[in-house]
């Protein structure tokens, strides 16, 4: 008997006359790492922004830790628990790499309209940011500039405000896309250590990746899942 | 670095307070007015330099403010709960609730629409005003005086001076220390990401809301501070030139610089003052100022220097300082050459010489000590002349610059 | 009821000469990201110049002179200023067109003083185009609406039926995509901007005429036209157009009324309580007229916050 955290159930969008999604059904159980591949302009992004609260589907239901999420606003849905990155890079360009985090870690700790200062909650603040930092390994980057740090630690810095908020999901949004077989590894490798204990729902269309990472697989097509399996099982298909 | 900046605060401090020893009355009047300007600039600031909110109509708060106070003055005769001294809390008070009202409705909308909401509002209420003749007062305004509390009179210019100076101080701290609250941060967050913010999972409707009512309420104290040391508060404190004036020197100063909008409302009011009586056309010069540091220097002037002396070694900045030297000599060649035709322009078109001139009869033009005649070719190739020089040089200094810098890398 | 259609008849006419302003703000906003401060003040400068050359080469050529000359300040603005500014992203354009409008404002202060100046219908046009129950109606009006409807449609057909238009049109979704299919975008943005700037220019130089020209009219239409956009949504023609006409039409309807909200309370048998409060209840709508678009932009905030039809942010 295997716990699910997150599901779909025959959930629906469509923008005007384009039916985007159709009848998604899909299951994350607690604890795996769940890809989600298909062809382009399957529906993967659309897929992310339903679950996360960015769009709203026309029908269907989305269940998180079992309560309806469907409809409700992305800072309403990142308090139960699930945090997204994005696939365009999404993070604070013109401050430090600390206060990126600090950023994200404060809600957390619903420091959100306090202004006086609340010396305690900040130190808490500030040691969970030094973690974090430790955990993306950009310690030595904490002072420059977001908008100055290279491609793949800026996608780094993404993925560690997606953790600030300590989330039992994380959904990861083509979170290698452009990046060189080396930085590819890195993150790669990077992924595996942070979400461990969690749960990963990831869309990401570097195969290797896809099959060294995922406990399972969802085939996107034509906006329905059409199949579910364990890497084993998939492997053969044509992805 | 730390304790440079100490140092330069203490002594700054230190100046400000030994400031009616130094200067004139007529001099430390006008610092009076730049001590207020400078921490409206700095409410502007914190909304649109912290948070990256651009308001074209902070006038709104700052006249609610004033009027707050004199009517605070006239009911309480500076006694009881709000003896003069207090005063700016009824500012602060209502330019918060104003600020809580306007600031719903205008962060209802992010950019753009958000600065053009914000002109919207300003204008409501300076059309509602000549209406509203009891809360307003009409076209005399409303006067009040300063009452005696505490065991000062506030008679003195001086003693209206240390007030408003150890208001605008204090309002100053505060604002720094809110910069390092929670709330204070996250204003940095909406500036440079808000959807992310969303994200995060942060109300940012609420934050944008509160950070506005933060504002107001610095403003509504400096236009309590005004009534003060005016004495009256009249409906011209809500047109649009008040709002104007707040954006040009907060971004001339550098709007990202925590004391940026304070020098460039200081800086900005005081050569108001000095050369209100030598020209008619400040607001020109003060526009066209505004345009070429956005043009120039982005940062503004404050930010730009300390952005010069963040990145340089010592060789590098003794280098730099002899450009920049050749540079603002070369500027102000050509600043004068602008100056003169701007003024040589503007008194030759001016009511009173149109007057005077006419059927092939030009009288000549005093400036600058000196008379022309707008009919020969000399005051023009002198004002143009100077002024092409000046660029011309300004060029050759830069591109040498350019070419050191090239050679050094 | 013939009052009720003079009253429709202005507020239309109005609520065009505010869409020939709005439509260039929307269409250089559409197209280069800039939410241009300064573009009332090509309105104001389109009036004056066409107010100065009346004299030197008539009425008539000085309609289509100012706005040609406006076009080229506005190139100039562009090529010089705008796209030095550009890499510093669209606050920073939009800070600098601010500036610029003060500059302006300032300069014809200097130049024709701080009053409004004498420019006026010329004789051949103030006559009555009709009358209706003895109230003669301006031929002026009737001209003015119909110079900005002839001016919509040679705009309407330049944006559907050239080349240029179709380029333009596609670079207002995907910039990069025309610059890279070899169109030469930089050109393409100037000339939006320099008509757009003719498009404010035209307006000031016929509604000067009949309004008043002076150093404050960059800063009234200016905010009225900036209401129509937040009304509208920037994003669409079809929005500016609605939200002109509404917010013309309402204030013309306005400013012939004496309705007060004394009297709509009374009905509530508050009427005395109002009339002892006085204030705001018990001042007619008409000389509130000037602050109703404000109030229906605070209305359309609360209700639609995108604007009526604006895309959500």
């Amino acid at each position: 008997m295997t716990d699910t955290i997150l599901a779909l159930q025959d959930v629906h969008k469509s923008f005007g006359e384009a039916k985007i999604i159709q009848n998604a059904n899909l299951d994350v159980h607690r604890g795996e790492r769940h890809a989600i591949i298909g062809p382009n302009g399957a529906g993967k992004s659309t897929l992310f922004h339903l679950c996360s609260g960015q769009f709203a589907p026309t029908s269907g239901k989305i269940v998180l830790n079992g309560k309806n999420i469907a409809g409700l606003k992305p800072a309403e849905v990142n308090r139960l628990g699930l945090a997204r990155s994005f696939q365009i890079t999404n993070i604070f360009p013109g401050v430090t790499v600390l206060e990126n985090l600090r950023l994200a870690v404060m809600r957390k700790h619903n420091l959100q309209f306090v202004f006086w200062r609340s010396a305690a909650r900040l130190k808490k603040v500030n040691q969970e940011v030094d973690d974090l930092l430790t955990k993306i390994r950009l310690t030595e980057r904490a002072h420059s500039l977001a908008s100055e740090m290279s491609y793949s630690e800026q996608r780094s810095l993404e993925i560690g405000m997606t953790l600030a908020s300590d989330p039992q999901v994380i959904l990861l949004d083509e979170p290698m896309a452009g990046m060189s077989q080396e930085e590819t590894d890195y993150t790669s490798g990077l992924i595996r250590e942070i979400t461990d204990g969690r749960t990963l729902l990831i869309v990401e269309h570097d195969m290797s990746v896809v099959f060294s990472l995922a406990h399972r697989i969802s085939v996107l097509v034509y906006g329905e899942i059409i199949a579910t399996g364990t890497p084993e099982e998939s492997a053969p298909m044509p992805a | 670095m730390k304790i440079g900046t100490l140092a330069i605060l203490t002594i700054g401090v230190a100046l400000l307070l030994a400031l009616p020893w130094l200067v004139s009355d007529s001099m430390l009047n006008a610092a009076v007015q730049m001590l207020i300007a400078a921490l409206f600039a700095m409410a502007f600031g914190l909304l649109c330099g912290r948070a990256g909110m651009l308001s074209f109509g902070h006038a709104a708060y700052f006249g609610v403010g004033a009027f707050a106070a004199v009517h605070a003055m006239n009911a309480f005769n500076g006694e009881g709960l709000l003896p003069t001294p207090l005063l700016p809390l009824v500012g602060a008070g209502t330019g918060m609730i104003s600020g809580l009202i306007a600031g719903y409705f205008s962060t209802k909308r992010t950019g753009v629409y958000f600065a053009m909401i914000t002109l919207a509002l300003a204008e409501l209420l300076h059309a509602l005003a000549p209406h509203l003749k009891a809360v307003f007062g009409g076209e005399a305004g409303i006067s009040s005086f300063r009452m005696p509390a505490w065991g000062f009179t506030f008679g003195s210019l001086s003693e209206v001076y240390y007030l408003t100076l150890i208001w605008t101080l204090g309002c100053i701290l505060l604002l720094y220390l809110f910069s390092k609250t929670p709330l204070g941060r996250l204003a940095l967050g909406l500036r440079e990401n808000a959807h992310r913010m969303r994200f995060l999972g942060y109300n940012t409707h609420a934050l944008g809301t509160l950070i506005f009512a933060v504002s107001a309420m610095f403003a509504g104290i400096a236009g309590a501070l005004q009534s003060l040391n005016l004495e009256a508060a009249n409906y011209v404190v809500l047109e649009s030139h008040i709002s104007t004036a707040v954006v040009l020197n907060s971004f001339i100063g550098g709007v990202r610089v925590f004391f940026g909008p304070a020098i460039g409302g200081a800086l900005m009011t005081f050569f108001g003052y000095i050369t209100s009586d030598l020209t008619r056309v400040w607001l020109l010069y003060q526009g066209i100022i505004f345009v070429l540091v956005m043009m120039f220097m982005p940062r503004g002037i404050v930010g730009e220097v300390i952005e010069r002396f963040r990145h340089s070694s010592l060789r590098g900045l003794a280098q730099t300082a002899g450009t920049m030297a050749l540079r603002v000599a070369s500027l102000a060649i050509a600043a004068f050459g602008g100056v003169f035709m701007i003024e040589f322009i503007q008194r030759f078109l001016s009511s009173d010489y149109r007057a005077t001139a006419g059927n092939g009869n030009w009288p000549d033009i005093a400036l600058f000590s000196y008379v022309w005649s707008p009919v020969s070719v000399l005051p023009w190739a002198f004002g143009i002349g100077l002024f092409a020089i000046g660029i011309a040089l300004t060029m050759i200094v830069n591109r040498r610059a350019a070419a050191a810098q090239e050679a050094s890398a | 009821m013939d009052q009720l259609v003079f009253a429709l008849l202005n507020g239309t006419i109005y609520g065009l000469l505010l869409f020939m302003v709005s439509a260039g703000l929307t269409l250089i906003f559409g197209m280069m990201g800039v939410l241009n401060f300064a573009h009332a003040s090509f309105y104001m400068l389109g009036a004056y110049f066409a107010y100065t050359l009346e004299p030197l080469i008539g009425f008539w050529l000085a309609l289509v002179v100012s706005p040609l000359l406006v076009m080229g300040l506005g190139i100039l603005v562009e090529r010089f200023i705008l796209r030095r500014v550009h890499a510093h992203g669209h606050a920073h354009e939009l800070l600098v067109t601010f500036g610029l409008a003060v500059v302006i404002a300032e300069v014809i202060k200097m130049v024709y003083g701080n009053f409004p100046v004498e420019y006026r219908v010329p004789p051949e046009l103030s006559f009555a185009a009709f009358t209706l129950s003895g109230l003669d109606y301006p031929f002026y009006r009737i001209f003015m609406g119909a110079v900005a409807v002839a001016m919509f449609i040679a705009i309407y057909l330049l944006l559907t039926r050239t080349r240029v238009g179709i380029v333009v049109r596609s670079a207002i979704y995907r910039p990069q995509t025309v610059e890279a299919l070899g169109h030469n975008v930089p050109l393409v943005f100037m000339s939006v901007f320099g008509i757009g700037a003719a498009m404010a220019g035209l307006a000031g130089a016929v509604a000067g005429a009949f309004y008043t020209t002076n150093p404050n009219m960059a800063l009234e239409l200016g905010v009225i036209v900036f209401v129509v956009v937040v009304v509208g949504g920037l994003g669409s023609m079809g929005g500016a157009m609605a939200a002109s006409l509404l917010i013309g039409i309402t204030n013309s309807l306005a400013v012939g009324s004496d309705f007060r909200m004394a009297d709509l309370l009374s009905v509530f048998g508050l009427g005395d309580w109002a009339e002892g409060v006085g204030g705001l209840l018990t001042i007619n709508l008409s000389s509130l007229a000037a602050t109703l678009p404000f109030f229906i932009m605070l209305l359309v905030l609360v209700l639609r916050p995108s604007g009526l039809m604006g895309e959500k942010e």
